[in-house]
């Protein structure tokens, strides 16, 4: 990765040929043009490929302005119900690279939960409202949420407070502890501690 | 009319402004072009300046020349307006599914920015205004780049250009061509915004504006002389036509364009120099986003570094925009010519 000088929107970057669109171009004709400005990346492929260098540009404040399909997102649980978790995306990126300047909604139905065993997964069981949960979004979804999914071992609940307002802790990939108190075990769909 | 019950009323019948009795040896001079018909007025541009928008815009074309002593009017008017683009951000949950960003633009005179007060809701000029200004802005954003989202954009003029010329008592002439001005600035604070934002764009757009004039004084012969940039107030009663074009100058397309008046022979030249207009500015309005976004990166890399090293006590935080007070006059940016 190497990065140079800045380029501004509608600046001509080269021919398509011998570049790969990336983020933050356009192609129009045969040419790539710039389309925000900021600083230009070129990423080289990786050796079996013999695809051109990607060329990309990276704003300044973040990489991204709107979680888009495949985004680690960072959220709070705002409501459950039976089929769905309803929750509220702060923070782009798997630690939260990128805070939104407004919250997104989204929604984790029951069948995202988990991998496994998904028609015995209860939400309740899950995801409390409160909690602290890494997702991915799967889908743009309807007008009102995104759709999200935690089904992978690194994405769950990853802050918890116990009924008792106490702090816990993950103590397996199905359970939190509190802390303190009564010391309590509570079932969640827990986040693996990279 | 109704009076505004949520704010202070000023009087009922209205206000004017102080005229002021002119020393007798201080004759007022008419302001008169000095520059060349195809020479712009010099600028000022700064991204940056609003903290919590996503992306601010300062637009300034200050005075070109100095008052004459013992006169208290302003001879010359400034064009200053404000941008700031709010998003992208979550469209009202009642809205439709949208796959492209819906853009909206808002423009609003200042109550103190016209010789006659405006008032404070807006009237059919800004909400015009305003729709030429979406015109123009929605044939540079990318809008399938950011679905389900909504963006504002919000001018806000706090010195129009006044149509004509008002001091020493003498009557303005007006005909409406600051309106012109007003849109170009707008256009080229708009796109300065949006870059700022981090909006994905096709190009820079820049507002340029040209007039069609009377080569005499009022009449005289036929064929009009065509000026770029015209300031009102020193062709008060002798613009006969007047164009403004959004233009993009990497792909040469025209996105928004608004002719007012009759150019009879001249509408081609007419907004061929409009472009050229849009050009000149395009310089300025690049190097005004080269200097906000090196500021930001600047300010990125000394967060990255800080946050490495050990923290010490409260951090520095370095503020960017116009918070230096007194060098303004260095970041007058000269349009080529």
């Amino acid at each position: 990765m190497s990065s140079s000088a800045i380029a501004l929107p509608g600046q001509d970057l080269g021919p398509v040929s011998s570049n790969t669109v990336g983020a933050g171009t356009h192609v129009y004709g045969d040419h790539l043009f710039a389309s925000i400005a900021g600083p230009v990346h070129t990423t080289a492929p990786k050796p079996p490929s013999k695809a051109p260098p990607t060329l990309s540009i990276t704003r300044p404040t973040g990489a991204l302005l709107l979680p888009e399909v495949g985004t680690t997102v960072l959220g709070r649980i705002t409501r459950t119900n039976a089929r769905q978790a309803n929750f509220s995306i702060l923070a782009l990126g798997s630690t939260g690279d990128v805070v939104l300047a407004e919250p997104l909604p989204a929604i984790i139905r029951q069948q995202d939960i988990r991998l496994t065993e998904i028609d015995k997964i209860t939400v309740a069981g899950s995801f409390r409202v409160g909690d602290v949960v890494r997702a991915v979004v799967i889908s743009l979804g309807d007008e009102r949420a995104y759709f999200a999914s935690t089904a992978r071992d690194e994405l769950g609940v990853v802050m918890a407070v116990s009924e008792g307002g106490n702090r816990m802790v993950p103590i397996s990939w199905r359970e939190f502890e509190e802390v303190g108190g009564t010391g309590k075990k509570e079932a969640r769909k827990v986040a693996k501690v990279v | 009319m109704q009076s505004d019950r949520r704010r202070l009323n000023p009087p009922p019948g209205g206000t004017a402004p102080p005229v002021f009795a002119t020393v007798p040896d201080a004759k007022p001079q008419r302001p008169t072009r000095t520059r060349k018909p195809d020479e712009h007025r010099k600028l000022f541009l700064r991204t940056g300046i609003v903290p919590s928008a996503s992306g601010s815009a300062y637009y300034e074309i200050p005075p070109q020349q100095q008052q004459q002593t013992g006169l208290l009017v302003p001879q010359r008017s400034s064009l200053k307006i404000t941008c700031t683009v709010h998003g992208p951000r979550p469209l009202p949950r009642n809205a439709a599914f949208s796959p492209n960003l819906l853009l909206s633009a808002h423009v609003k005179f200042a109550p103190f920015a016209t010789h006659n007060r405006r008032g404070y809701v807006r009237d059919a000029s800004e909400r015009d205004l305003g729709a030429h200004l979406e015109t123009a802005l929605r044939g540079v954003v990318i809008g399938e780049r950011f679905p389900k989202s909504g963006c504002e954009v919000v001018l806000t003029i706090l010195d129009g250009e006044e149509d004509g010329w008002g001091a020493g008592g003498t009557e303005v002439k007006g005909g409406g061509w600051g309106i012109m001005t007003v849109l170009a600035g707008c256009i080229t604070a708009a796109s300065a915004a949006l870059v700022d934002a981090g909006i994905d764009c096709v190009d820079l757009i820049s507002g340029g504006v040209a007039a069609v004039k009377y080569a005499g004084r009022h009449g005289g012969q036929e064929d009009g002389v065509v000026v770029l940039d015209p300031a009102p107030s020193e062709h008060d009663g002798e613009i006969m036509a007047a164009c403004v074009v959004g233009y993009l100058q990497s792909r040469d397309e025209v996105t928004e364009m608004w002719m007012k008046g009759d150019a009879g022979t001249q509408v081609q030249t007419l907004i061929d120099e409009a472009v050229k207009a849009a050009s000149l500015v395009r310089a300025v309005l690049a190097e005004a986003v080269k200097d906000g976004v090196q500021a930001k990166v600047g300010e990125a890399e000394d967060e990255a570094a800080m946050a490495g090293s050990a923290k010490e006590g409260k951090g520095k935080r370095r503020c960017s925009g116009i918070y230096e007070a007194g060098h303004l006059d260095d970041l007058l940016v000269r349009t080529p010519f």
